[in-house]
């Protein structure tokens, strides 16, 4: 193997081979998958923040899942996550599920090595319906086929991509074409001409899968026109296929919802995604660490700093850094900051969705506030890459933290306007109560995290459950709702703002003196006076410009709780200067694929009112 | 037009060749009333998609106030806009749909390319974003920024207004529909390699500037200037 190979024993490549375990060998999870599944569990090893692994036959991989699900002394009832990692040089892909047990308050992440020559597992669909998009996903960027899928196909690539698959290592940053060539190729392709097969079936176009039995070559038909034919079958039948979006004033971004309608109800509704796919992931795994930073705020551009803490906390973890305490609290105040940030302007952009303006007007007002803030602290208004690994950019200015406390000390008025607003305002209530309802076992099984859980009456929060940044040491309640309609996501919603402003104001007393960088020339840069002036910290300036950060060989899943659920950082490093995979579970990619099963059945006005309130961001979902 | 006798013309205008209809007083005035009703009331089509869809909304909302130039209704319809706003990156996805928004506008029609990712590409130099949307639309204004403040925007719209000014109806170059183009590519292959490159944006293409002259677009504040001028 030539230098440029990961290093065996840390990585743990291809063999399976024994590492040191961490401990994970005392879990109780994986001593009862080895006791039953005997040689079928390969190794088992713990990652940087103490996650057990076990390492399992991609053959056998439906029943572990589904013992882990099923028998009551696990309980992994929420299908946190499942990528892909491919660290090169043809060796198997790995497809990693990340579980989490309510039940237990336990985690846990089993993997599968598929070999290239048979890239194929059986989908775990049956067991989780969120495993549905996670899966489609998988296959779209390494081609890794699931078995027993019902729907496998593209789904951040157009349907018809034919370049390949875009996460493997063999495939060029750039794409194989020229650009020339992939512009042609982006007009003759005709987005919104694109149909998935259950499209057609409805539209007549083609036979139904009950006729011709489900077929799993689907993707030759995607290509498929829909032209007169459709027309003159829509003409025939009583329902109507309509196309709503990408380009759409209510649908927050670039999603589009193609709806089946009998008269004024939705009976069938695909979600399509994938029309912002910026490559994210793809694109990190060519940067420096500190250089991925920008890019994580471009990803939920309406909370941006959520991401770089979360970002920059997976890395410090597989670096094992301590940051400073007054790091700490900074960086738990700009991330409720941030939390409420995105809880404004979703309370904004929903209202007006539902038809009420005034409230926009009032929630961006504060939101200029908050934008003030963090032009006073880095610069910028909105894409703030504020972190460094094992810091901040710059201590805070003089006078921010009293200007943070006026604001929290104004902002609950806001928030009781709008409340005045809209809680007991009828239209409000008749357009939400009972709309778009999930109870909590279906929640769960969906994958969905964040005010969307908990407004069905699970009170799942990772800053309770997995507590970071110190949130055991603050007093804060979790709201969680009853019925699990758009009225309930709205107060939990509303109800968290709240309990944002009581965490700052705890905070914002107990902010630390002190530096608020590590003191580690390996992972800071000296200040510029130091480096101009000093031998040694000229040096350690010169290595960390020109070599970058080494990160230490090993892999992280770091999760935080962002605006909009759970958000997961998968970091898979080689001990080199950039990772090798920097996986960012998108809470709102997994809340998104509940969609269809909010709006069956309802009338095509709600689904602006449900779509509304599961609260997406199309920046992280196509990432 | 067919009157012998050739119609006083305003000073410092220049007289357009025999060819073309004589750029008459009247016509003038005619220009100048449309383009001050044109400019005045553009329906911005906003064609947000990430980050800078929301300093877009924020240029709308309640600090800076997008009304204040006649263009508080955004029109969310293609078929009754005058100015498409592309507000973010666009992927090769979505590619044919901003292509198709922007063939669904009526002329005379415009477009903004706000921010680093929507006129080069920006950070994302990769398998799935465009390079800058002009290789597929034609654009009248790039705006920097990664996203721009609200007032780069709003100084892009008034330069959007400026370009209006100095338009006219009779020049046949001007506001044509072309039905070729529906659809096409805006630039030949071998311009969109040359701007697709990295940097290339940047340094290949510069239509205010630079090498390749394309007509005037007067800075907000050269209009007070001309203004001063004419009162001399």
């Amino acid at each position: 193997m030539s230098s440029t190979t990961v290093p065996e024993q840390t990585i743990d490549l291809v063999t399976g081979a024994p590492r040191a375990d961490g401990g994970a060998d005392k879990d109780p999870a994986i001593q009862a998958l080895r006791q039953r599944f005997g040689t079928s569990v390969r190794s088992v090893h713990s990652d940087a923040v103490g996650v057990p692994c076990a390492v399992v036959d991609p053959a056998t991989n439906y029943d572990v899942l589904e013992f882990l699900k099923t028998d009551p002394a696990m309980a992994y009832d929420l299908l946190v996550d499942v990528m892909g990692v491919d660290i090169g040089g043809g060796r198997p892909i790995r497809v990693w599920y990340q579980l989490w047990s309510m039940t237990h308050g336990r985690q846990l992440r089993i993997e599968c090595r598929v070999p290239y020559e048979n890239l194929e597992l059986r989908s775990v669909t049956p067991l989780w319906r969120t495993a549905n998009w996670l899966e489609r996903e998988v296959w779209d960027m390494y081609g890794v086929t699931f078995t027993g899928h019902p729907d496998l196909r593209r789904i951040l690539m157009p349907e018809n991509y034919d370049e390949g698959f875009p996460l493997r290592k063999e495939f060029p940053l750039r794409g194989r074409f020229a650009r020339s060539e992939q512009v042609r190729r982006a007009l003759e392709r005709k987005g919104e001409e694109i149909y998935a097969r259950e499209e057609l079936e409805w539209a007549g176009v083609l036979p139904s899968a009950e006729e011709d039995g489900p077929s799993d070559e689907l993707i030759p038909e995607l290509s498929m026109k829909i032209g007169p034919e459709l027309l003159a079958d829509g003409l025939e039948s009583d329902r109507m296929v309509i196309n709503m979006g990408p380009q759409h004033p209510a649908t927050h971004g670039v999603l589009r919802l193609v709806l089946q309608l009998d008269g004024e109800n939705v009976e069938r509704c695909i979600p399509h995604i994938g029309y912002l796919h910026t490559g994210f992931e793809k694109t990190c795994e060519y940067r420096e660490w500190n250089q991925v930073v920008p890019y994580t705020d471009r990803m939920d551009y309406l909370a941006p700093m959520i991401y770089n803490i979360a970002y920059a906390g997976a890395v410090e973890s597989l670096l094992g850094i301590e940051i400073t305490p007054r790091c700490r609290v900074v960086r738990l105040i700009l991330s409720e900051l941030n939390r409420l940030l995105g809880h404004l302007l979703w309370l904004g952009t929903t209202a007006m969705d539902i038809g009420a303006t005034t409230v926009f007007i009032y929630t961006f007002g504060e939101r200029e506030t908050i934008y003030n803030l963090h032009e006073a602290y880095c610069g910028s208004r909105i894409t703030n890459s504020a972190t460094r690994i094992g810091g901040m950019l710059a201590d805070l200015p003089a006078g921010w933290l009293e200007a943070c406390r006026d604001f929290v000390r104004r902002l609950p008025e806001t928030l009781d306007e709008s409340e005045r607003l809209l809680t007991r305002n009828s239209i409000w209530m008749a357009r939400t109560m009972d709309i778009g309802v999930i109870d909590a076992e279906t929640a769960l099984n969906f994958g969905l995290t964040g005010p969307n859980l908990r407004a069905s009456g699970i009170a799942y929060d990772v800053r309770k459950a997995r507590p970071y940044l110190g949130y055991d040491e603050y007093d804060f309640d979790v709201p969680v709702g009853v019925t699990g309609d758009t009225y309930d996501r709205y107060l939990v919603r509303l109800e968290e703002m709240r309990q944002s402003i009581r965490i700052l104001e705890q905070a914002l007393d107990r902010v630390p003196d002190g530096p608020i960088n590590v003191p580690d020339p390996a992972v800071i840069l000296p200040p510029k006076s130091e480096a101009m002036g000093s031998i040694d910290a000229m040096i350690a300036h010169f290595k960390l410009v020109m070599e970058g950060l080494q990160v230490p060989a090993g892999e992280v899943w770091y999760s935080v709780e962002a605006t909009k659920g759970e958000l997961g950082i998968g970091i898979v490093s080689d001990g080199g200067s950039k990772p090798v995979r920097c996986r960012f579970r998108a809470p709102s990619f997994v809340n998104l694929a509940a969609l269809p099963y909010l709006v069956e059945g309802g009338l095509v006005s709600d689904v602006i009112a449900v779509n509304a309130s599961i609260d997406i961001v199309l920046g992280e979902i196509d990432r | 037009m067919t009157t012998g006798k050739q119609l006083p013309t305003i000073q410092g205008l220049e007289v357009g060749a025999d060819t073309g209809p004589p750029r008459s007083w009247l016509t003038t005035r005619i220009d100048y009333l449309v383009n001050w009703s044109r400019r005045n009331s553009i329906w911005p089509m906003p064609f947000g998609t990430a980050c800078c869809a929301i300093e877009m909304m924020a240029a709308a909302a309640s600090k800076y106030d997008l009304a204040r130039f006649g263009m508080e209704r955004f029109s969310f319809s293609p078929r009754q806009a005058d100015l498409m706003i592309v507000a973010g990156r666009v992927s090769y996805k979505l590619a044919p749909i901003m292509r198709r928004v922007w063939d669904q506008m009526p002329q005379p029609k415009w477009c903004v390319s706000m921010g680093a990712c929507a006129s080069s590409g920006g950070m994302f130099d990769n398998y799935t974003i465009m390079q800058g949307i002009d290789q597929v639309v034609p654009v009248d204004v790039y705006v920097p920024g990664c996203p721009p403040r609200p007032e780069s925007l709003i100084y892009a719209l008034l330069m959007i207004q400026e370009k209006i000014k100095g338009e006219s109806l009779v020049n046949p170059e001007l506001r044509a529909e072309n039905p070729d183009a529906v659809g096409r590519p805006n630039l030949p292959p071998e311009a969109i390699e040359l701007v697709a490159q990295p940097f290339g944006n940047s340094t290949r293409q510069n239509r205010v500037s630079g090498a390749v002259p394309s007509g005037a677009i007067l800075r907000p504040r050269d209009r007070l200037e001309r203004l001063l001028e004419h009162q001399d």
